[in-house]
């Protein structure tokens, strides 16, 4: 089993790499054109992925990783468990801000409130950050695009006086730990469901 | 000069290009090429930052580190790496780019240029913003235009059904009624005094003396003392008329002068009753 790690190439200049692991790929794809079509003045290399461990053969052609991008479907159960699945073969030192969890169909209202209690609670247990995306507007995907870079960026040490670690720090989920709150919300999206 | 005071400097002056654009010429042309010793200190100082990386990361290769999963390490190695850094900004020494004039030139025209460009969009999105505002405020002007026009008219309206709902109340009624009638009264006084001036001017009673001066023509014609005006026969006529309709007849007397008799009797404001000649009466208008 072969971990994928944050510093085990050096980097190439002025490059940014991105990994974009969803298993429906249906999404990834027009992220990818997205970020793509708004990157300036850096070189942006997105790269896609169904799941984690990626294949060995091109191992040693593959550039340093700077951010692994989670792209997550709330309206299928397997998306989210091929994402925990995955997230068992990245090294810890992703962790430290080289992480971030995408998740789509938040607003839909017929998706189970348990998956994205369940998401946030893990990107909440690995202290990284949690973007909320439309993937079925052009817009939104630009926005989500828009949001990738930014974070992009920071992971690959591309904005000064600013590092990944520094970035996730502040901008990871939490969950509140307090229960009668965690009910509160279940029961008020029940309320919603029923209605 | 200040490094500070000379980004300001170039702030303003950003500002003030992106204001005139029209008056200015255009962007001036690109800085030349570096000079070839500038090329080589800068090609030099990323040898030496390649180098330095490259060392950092045969020792990253080196330091073989087990991995771990569990959430409680995970939290440790994060404490342990955000340790790492805030040691690392409290220890970093703030270096200047380079020493030399000409790298700075360039980096700091960079920087200007970017500036400007950054200071040109919030321009024109400020100015944006500006017109958008101006058109809410005429549109909320018009709409308070509107509202004050409404007010005005429910007001109006309310007047006017306040005074309506004034007159048709019973007091209200009362009070017109009372007020038309003061009206018809004062008509009424105008009238009589108006008939009683123009009786007292025009309708004298026979003088003594036209008397003594017509009595040598008709000796047959006594001086009456007791004759009653014009005025008070047709007072009496009219009392007559309004307080016993049924029986609105004057007796005849003495009293009366005949001529004034005859004269209202030739004129139709009195007849005479049908069966008793003595008796007269105001002509029903």
């Amino acid at each position: 089993m072969s971990l994928l790690k944050p510093f085990n190439k050096l980097p190439n200049l002025n490059t940014a790499n991105v990994l974009l692991v969803e298993n429906e790929e249906q999404f990834q794809k027009k992220l990818a054109d997205a970020i793509v079509l708004l990157e300036s003045n850096v070189n942006i290399t997105v790269r896609l992925a169904r799941s984690l461990p990626l294949p060995v053969e091109n191992a040693e052609s593959r550039p340093r990783i700077d951010l692994v991008v989670f792209i997550v479907h709330l309206d299928t159960e397997q998306s989210l468990l091929s994402t925990e699945a995955s997230l068992k073969h990245l090294d810890s030192g992703y962790f430290l801000g080289k992480v971030c969890f995408l998740v789509t169909d938040a607003r839909c209202g017929t998706v189970p409130y348990e998956r994205l209690a369940s998401i946030k609670k893990t990107a909440a247990s690995l202290s990284s950050p949690l973007l909320m995306a439309e993937d079925k507007t052009t817009e939104g995907v630009r926005t989500a695009a828009q949001r990738v870079i930014t974070v992009l960026k920071v992971s690959a040490g591309m904005v000064p006086m600013a590092t990944g670690l520094y970035l996730s720090t502040l901008t990871r989920c939490t969950v509140p730990t307090d229960p009668d709150w965690q009910q509160d919300l279940s029961v008020i999206h029940q309320m919603t469901l029923n209605q | 000069m200040d490094v500070d005071e000379l980004l300001e400097n170039a702030r303003a002056l950003a500002k003030q290009m992106s204001e005139y654009q029209s008056n200015l010429p255009p962007d001036a042309p690109a800085s030349k090429e570096l000079s070839e010793t500038a090329r080589e200190a800068l090609l030099e100082e990323c040898e030496e930052q390649f180098c330095q990386l490259q060392q950092l990361q045969n020792e990253i290769t080196l330091e073989e580190t087990e991995s771990f999963q569990d959430s409680a390490s995970l939290a440790l190695s994060r404490a342990n790496a955000l340790a790492a850094e805030l040691k690392e900004w409290q220890e970093i020494q703030p270096k200047l780019l380079s020493s030399n004039p000409e790298i700075l030139l360039a980096v700091g025209k960079e920087e200007l240029l970017q500036v400007n460009k950054q200071l040109e969009m919030v321009l024109s999105c400020t100015q944006a913003k500006r017109d958008k505002l101006k058109d809410l405020l005429k549109s909320e002007e018009q709409w308070l235009e509107d509202k004050k026009e409404v007010l005005r008219a429910a007001t109006e309206k309310v007047t006017a059904l306040k005074d309506e709902n004034d007159r048709l109340s019973e007091k209200g009624v009362l009070q017109d009624m009372k007020k038309k009638i003061q009206r018809v009264k004062d008509y009424n006084d105008g009238l009589l005094e108006t008939l009683s001036d123009i009786l007292a001017e025009h309708f004298p009673l026979p003088h003594p003396e036209v008397n003594t001066n017509k009595r040598s023509k008709n000796i047959l014609t006594e001086p009456r003392v007791d004759l009653v005006s014009l005025h008070d026969m047709l007072e009496l006529l009219m009392k007559k008329a309004v307080e016993t309709p049924h029986e609105p007849y004057v007796q005849l007397n003495e009293s009366f002068w005949p001529p004034y008799i005859e004269m209202l009797l030739r004129y139709g404001i009195a007849s005479r009753h049908p069966e008793d000649c003595f008796k007269i009466r105001l002509e029903a208008f």
